[in-house]
């Protein structure tokens, strides 16, 4: 939003940034090979549900879509919605490029509906040493960070941190670190 | 919208000239009154959070209030604000802070009682969308000359007894200038409140963007402007100073005199949320 619309409150939202999410599906193999994690078969995108037919419409179409594909690729589909009204669509494969392309089917639907602006973010599930951890893809941003929850409601910033500087170019990461949103409760 | 900034533009520069056609003075008291809006800009939300009772909270002392905000912060792609709460009754809510960085968002124990969680998201994006918009910023910039102007007209009543009638050189009379500048200051006074009013609808507008539930945020407001109206009037005076960051006026009596209002009425934001419902229903693109 720039500077005129923002003196004239004229709110916009970003529209996704989609490009970048593929930067996950080579980046993956740096972060095995080097770093030690291992991914766990499992990615998810979560969007904000309007309450309209045409919305609750393309959501099923991907869905359908999304179920058809798995026939030939393994992937399966799960979607729920969580306690903060936003709604989830989990992807389990062990293909993890399966994963990326299925991600990327949901994100170009809603947006070819003309919903992009409500995509908030993917998330890639990865454990180390038996512990979860997450990256997190910031569809307004074009940008992913790390997330490491320890508890319900606690995170291990100093272990994000070792990530984002273990990766380094590999994958586009978010600079500010006050845009390292946590995101509770990750059904994945 | 662009006409009131027009208006005021218009009118400072007209203020402006006068001021200086009077002569000695007026750069000490711009220098003066750039200070004390520049102190205004820099501790507004220290000021009314300790008006308010406000305190920061912790991730770990309101969770889902954070989470709430965080998940509307990616949405909205702004930083994470500070988040206070005030403990008290009155169902409010606020945004603070000079800059996107620097932003302090606020909710009463009370609004966070009475609402639902989605009214209450429609609230704390309505809040965040003032914080996106930098109205404070904005309000602070309009009300720089105004303040001017109410200075002027009180030295002109202090002084004027004093040295009413003295030096021949003082180019129009200081009676002059006390003149214009009452009058500048009631006009911007009334420009102000458009503005207020007009950042008020921005900022619903941009909450039902930002939430895609405009008849949450409507809901919300339905039951504050209830709610308000039973709240003790001792409360109202006390937070009554910080009208122009509520989501909704601490005092609502009167509603009928729209132009001096901070806050459109209530029934005209409750219409326009209603507009955007219809448009999010009845359209393929979100409400725009």
């Amino acid at each position: 939003m720039g500077l005129f619309d923002s003196i004239l409150g004229r709110t916009k939202i970003k529209q996704p940034a989609r490009d970048r999410l593929f930067a996950m599906s080579t980046a993956y193999i740096t972060l095995e090979t080097s770093m030690g994690l291992k991914h766990r078969n499992a990615a998810g995108i979560v969007f904000q549900p309007l309450a309209n037919a045409d919305f609750a419409s393309i959501v099923k179409d991907t869905d359908e879509l999304l179920r058809s594909a798995a026939q030939d690729t393994g992937t399966t589909v799960e979607s729920s919605d969580d306690e903060y009204g936003y709604s989830w669509i989990v992807l389990r494969d062990s293909d993890f490029e399966d994963l990326v392309v299925s991600l990327n089917v949901v994100s170009s639907n809603l947006e070819g509906g003309g919903y992009g602006d409500r995509l908030l973010c993917a998330v890639f599930s990865f454990e180390s040493n038996g512990k979860p951890l997450y990256f997190i893809y910031n569809f307004k941003r074009g940008s992913y960070y790390p997330f490491v929850p320890t508890g319900e409601k606690s995170q291990d910033v100093e272990e994000a941190l070792r990530l984002k500087a273990g990766i380094g170019g590999e994958l586009p990461m978010e600079q500010e670190l006050d845009r390292w949103f946590p995101l509770w409760e990750i059904p994945l | 919208m662009l006409l009131t900034m027009f208006l005021l533009g218009a009118l400072y520069v007209v203020f402006i000239g006068v001021l200086l056609a009077a002569g000695a003075g007026v750069v000490t008291m711009v220098v003066v009154i750039g200070a004390l809006s520049l102190a205004q800009l820099f501790f507004s939300d220290k000021l009314a959070m300790s008006a308010m009772g406000a305190k920061i909270v912790t991730p770990e002392q309101a969770p889902g209030l954070h989470a709430m905000i965080e998940r509307l912060c990616i949405q909205a792609d702004l930083p994470k604000p500070r988040i206070a709460v005030a403990d008290t009754d009155m169902p409010n809510a606020f945004a603070m802070g000079r800059s996107q960085k620097n932003a302090v968002v606020c909710a009463t124990t009370g609004i966070m009682n009475i609402l639902e969680p989605h009214e209450l998201e429609g609230v704390m994006a309505h809040e965040l969308t003032h914080v996106k918009n930098r109205d404070v910023m904005v309000m602070t910039l309009a009300s720089f000359f105004a303040s001017i102007a109410a200075m002027i007209t009180q030295f002109g009543f202090f002084f004027g007894g004093g040295f009413g009638g003295g030096d021949d050189d003082e180019g129009p009379g200081f009676a002059v200038v006390l003149l214009v500048s009452f009058a500048v200051y009631v006009i911007s006074f009334f420009l102000m409140l458009a503005l207020s009013r007009y950042r008020e609808y921005g900022a619903d507008r941009g909450a039902a963007i930002i939430t895609g539930r405009p008849s949450a945020l409507a809901s919300a407001l339905m039951k504050l402007s209830g709610a308000m109206q039973r709240v003790p009037d001792q409360d109202l005076r006390q937070a009554s100073g910080m009208n122009a960051f509520f989501i909704v006026p601490t005092s609502v009596k009167n509603s009928a005199k729209t132009l001096f209002m901070t806050h459109p009425p209530m029934e005209a934001r409750i219409a326009r949320l209603q507009q955007y419902e219809a448009q999010l229903q009845g359209t393929t693109a979100a409400a725009a």
